[in-house]
């Protein structure tokens, strides 16, 4: 590079003539002790003044790194719950029911107070899938319901009682079921349970639409139970004439019907397909009744078109286990005309069947005290047992291989009848016992009931007692007039015995008031014998129950009685570990009811032993 | 509490993880009305960090992947939007940042110390601040997130619509079991 400079004002000293400079060897120079003088120097001492030039800034880089995380992808899985039947909003807590019932809000127990008495909280009770519930949504919509004891507390739902922990434990199993067994021991609340778990699910929109089917005098009882533990619940009872109740089977927006078996057997049995009505839930109470799958009310009760099949009893099995085949039929749960055997009835009771006994969940619950009064005939009764008995045995030796369990059946009640009391003197063991029993109950201010297998009995019975100011209930009391009997018994201090009969008496009523229970003759089968014990051993009762079986020594009384604690040791085995004699019944059949006589018919080589050779029939 | 709907209702939310061996992690988000009956569930399919990820959000990775990724998407898909949202985590509260929504945290009377220990692990961004006072709805205590304790006093006035006896951890139980319960059913096919 080159550079020609001139400088005008600046003579030059040495060499006037323009002069070409290399600058490289320029600034050697001047940097040398031999500075050449060019006339550049001046300009280099000169200072600088800078100026500022505005450069718009270039905001597009055009090659920086950079990172942007990934969107992690994320999906999600929902459930909306349905919505449930609205109820009547939270009012202020009303002080009783049209029924007296004192009605409370439960409330859970504050945290100072647990803590203060040291007491472990009470493990909440969650409702649980079960186990046929495939689809998580189904499953899902279980787990995600509130406790029981918070979804009752903290709602609108009054309760008058704080349900037991056990209680808890089968309303959420009944819950969740679409097919159930409540076969809980009598007394433990099956109803309440039933009623409480109907109420959850309306509210949770799982049913909409219920039948609840039961024995025709145990109607006025589910009225008033619904009334004190679901009182928000619109309940209609299918009664009248055939039209009225025509329109009450199509009626719509009716939460809960009640009906009895004769009406719904009728009436759905006659109603065209098109207009049978159908329902989310159909509970069966008293389910020991279509344990005859053959029968008419089973047939229809079957027929029915649901989406939930319950069933409540207290005895599952009355006679032989294979009736609870029979209701798992109802419950769907066997296919038609399924057979289960004893293995298979086992694992299904383990996943259908809810069954609590008193001993288990009543720990705190009065006992009930059995005493067997071992009572010998009067002599009346005795000379009059002897003839009957000897008499009978020797018609029925008489009629050889024509003899049929009728004829010993009729010898066994007329002998049961004789130890009642007898029918020529009026003479009565029992009645003496009784009686006696009966005066210290009554100086106590107690009250006793009294269970005998015959209206006669009962009848005879009555006059006797006018001491104790004794009422009847039994089959022959019109219904209208029941209520107001068990009312009396409750409220009169001075009736002091209820003379019922197994029959009528011996399922769904309340009597817990009552401390004494007699069993004045023996019925067929020890779980109707339970049933009729639990009348008065159950729920609220505050004192211990004491029971008197009265038993005529050295009579066919003794014979039956053994035979029926056999029988209790098969209920047991089905419904615990399932394991047995699938053939054997809890009732006495034909060979237990000949073999309660040894009946022998005459032979070329003396006598043989005679009986049934085939079929076996039950007897009750 | 337009979101929530009617002003004399309030919907609660219970928001609740759990940890899927191996597989990452799955929120659920449980909306129920002012008694604990449930109204609607929704939860995620699981979800798991890649190391990138990892490296680049360092503490801020969990708060993100629990508040901002699942909380919020949680909370955008229900179609019942809740007036509040409950967790037993201090890690979801960042879902507050995210959201117009109130988030609390339900602790223990005695759930102080539990809440120091946890309060450790999490940024300080979603830390509640220690001088602020929980709120007791129901029988439990409900602390807000640091940012926005203006919730508490939005809560206070709706406070009357939950039941005094009302347990506002034990729904979160629920999502807990109903999370395991998806697991169980959907994602160890």
């Amino acid at each position: 590079m080159t550079i020609s400079s001139s400088f005008d004002n600046e003579k030059p000293e040495h060499n006037p003539e323009p002069v070409t400079i290399d600058t490289f060897s320029l600034l050697e120079e001047v940097s040398s002790p031999q500075l050449v003088q060019t006339g550049f120097n001046p300009a280099l001492s000169r200072i600088p003044t800078p100026q500022t030039v505005s450069v718009p800034l270039d905001l597009q880089v055009d090659c920086v790194p950079q990172w942007k995380p990934r969107r992690i992808p994320l999906k999600c899985i929902g459930l909306t719950l349905p919505d449930g039947m609205e109820f009547v909003p939270e009012q202020q807590p009303k002080l009783e029911t049209s029924d007296g019932v004192q009605l409370k809000k439960i409330s859970p127990p504050s945290p100072k107070a647990a803590g203060d008495s040291g007491e472990q909280k009470q493990k909440p009770t969650r409702i649980r899938p079960p186990a046929d519930a495939l689809s998580l949504q189904d499953r899902l919509f279980y787990l995600l319901q509130p406790p029981l004891e918070s979804w009752l507390a903290g709602q609108e739902l009054i309760m008058p009682f704080e349900p037991f922990s056990y209680q808890y434990e089968g309303i959420a199993w009944l819950f969740s079921s679409q097919a159930a067994l409540l076969a809980d021991e009598m007394g433990l609340g099956k109803t309440m349970q039933t009623i409480t778990a109907v109420r959850l699910l309306l509210r949770s929109g799982q049913v909409r639409r219920i039948l609840l089917v039961c024995p025709k005098p145990l109607i006025p009882n589910w009225q008033r139970e619904f009334r004190t533990w679901a009182e928000e619940l619109p309940v209609v009872t299918v009664e009248g004439n055939g039209s009225r109740r025509r329109m009450l089977w199509q009626m719509p927006g009716v939460p809960i019907l009640i009906a009895n078996y004769e009406l719904v057997t009728r009436d759905l049995s006659e109603m065209p397909e098109d207009d049978q009505p159908r329902f989310d839930l159909v509970v069966l109470d008293e389910a020991q009744r279509i344990k005859n799958r053959d029968s008419n009310t089973a047939k229809v009760a079957r027929a029915i078109s649901r989406r939930r099949s319950w069933a409540l009893t207290g005895t599952p099995i009355e006679n032989r286990p294979e009736e609870l085949g029979a209701l798992f039929e109802f419950m769907e749960v066997v296919p038609p005309r399924g057979c289960p055997d004893m293995r298979q009835l086992s694992r299904l009771a383990d996943r259908y069947i809810l069954r609590r006994t008193k001993d288990l969940v009543m720990k705190d619950m009065p006992p009930r005290i059995d005493r067997d009064a071992d009572l010998p005939l009067t002599d009346a009764q005795t000379a009059a047992y002897r003839i009957a008995e000897k008499e009978g045995v020797i018609q029925l030796n008489e009629l050889g291989d024509s003899i049929s369990v009728r004829h010993v059946f009729e010898l066994v009640l007329r002998l049961k009848q004789i130890c009642n009391y007898d029918p020529l003197t009026g003479e009565s063991a029992k009645l003496e016992r009784l009686a006696a029993d009966m005066e210290e109950i009554a100086a106590s201010g107690g009250k006793a009931i009294l269970f005998s297998q015959w209206t006669k009995t009962i009848d005879w019975l009555e006059p006797r007692l006018k001491q104790f100011n004794p009422l009847v209930y039994h089959g022959g009391v019109p219904v209208k007039k029941r209520e107001p009997i068990l009312q009396k018994f409750k409220e009169d201090p001075d009736a002091h015995i209820l003379l019922m009969s197994y029959g009528t008496g011996a399922v769904g009523l309340n009597l817990q008031f009552a401390g004494y229970v007699f069993l004045f003759d023996r019925w067929w089968n020890p779980a109707i014998e339970d049933q009729a014990i639990n009348r008065a051993h159950r729920i609220g009762v505050r004192n211990p129950v004491i029971v008197t079986r009265f038993i005529s020594t050295s009579t066919i009384e003794e014979r039956i009685d053994r035979v029926l604690r056999e029988k209790r040791e098969l209920f047991e085995a089905v419904l615990g570990d399932g394991d047995g004699d699938g053939n054997r019944s809890l009732s006495l059949n034909a060979s237990e009811i000949f073999g309660l006589f040894d009946l022998k018919a005459r032979s070329q080589d003396g006598s043989r032993s005679i009986g049934p050779k085939c079929e076996e029939q039950d007897a009750a | 509490m337009s979101e929530s709907g009617q002003d004399n209702q309030l919907r609660l939310g219970f928001l609740e993880t759990i940890e899927i061996d191996g597989r990452g992690r799955i929120g659920g988000l449980l909306v129920t009305n002012h008694s604990g009956r449930p109204l609607e569930f929704q939860c995620t399919t699981p979800v798991r960090p890649n190391r990138t990820q990892e490296i680049l959000f360092g503490e801020s990775l969990k708060p993100w992947l629990l508040g901002e990724l699942i909380g919020g998407t949680l909370l955008n898909r229900v179609s019942i939007k809740p007036g509040v949202v409950i967790t037993s985590d201090p890690l979801l509260l960042e879902l507050r940042n995210h959201t117009a929504i109130p988030v609390a945290l339900a602790e223990d009377e005695g759930g102080a110390d539990a809440h120091q220990t946890d309060s450790a692990t999490f940024s300080t961004d979603t830390e509640p601040n220690s001088d602020d006072r929980p709120v007791r709805v129901g029988n439990s205590l409900l602390r807000f997130h640091s940012g926005h304790q203006a919730d508490a006093q939005s809560l206070k006035s709706r406070q009357h619509l939950i039941p005094d006896s009302a347990d506002l951890k034990e729904p979160l139980e629920r999502v807990r079991e109903a999370l395991a319960e998806t697991v169980r059913t959907v994602f160890s096919r």
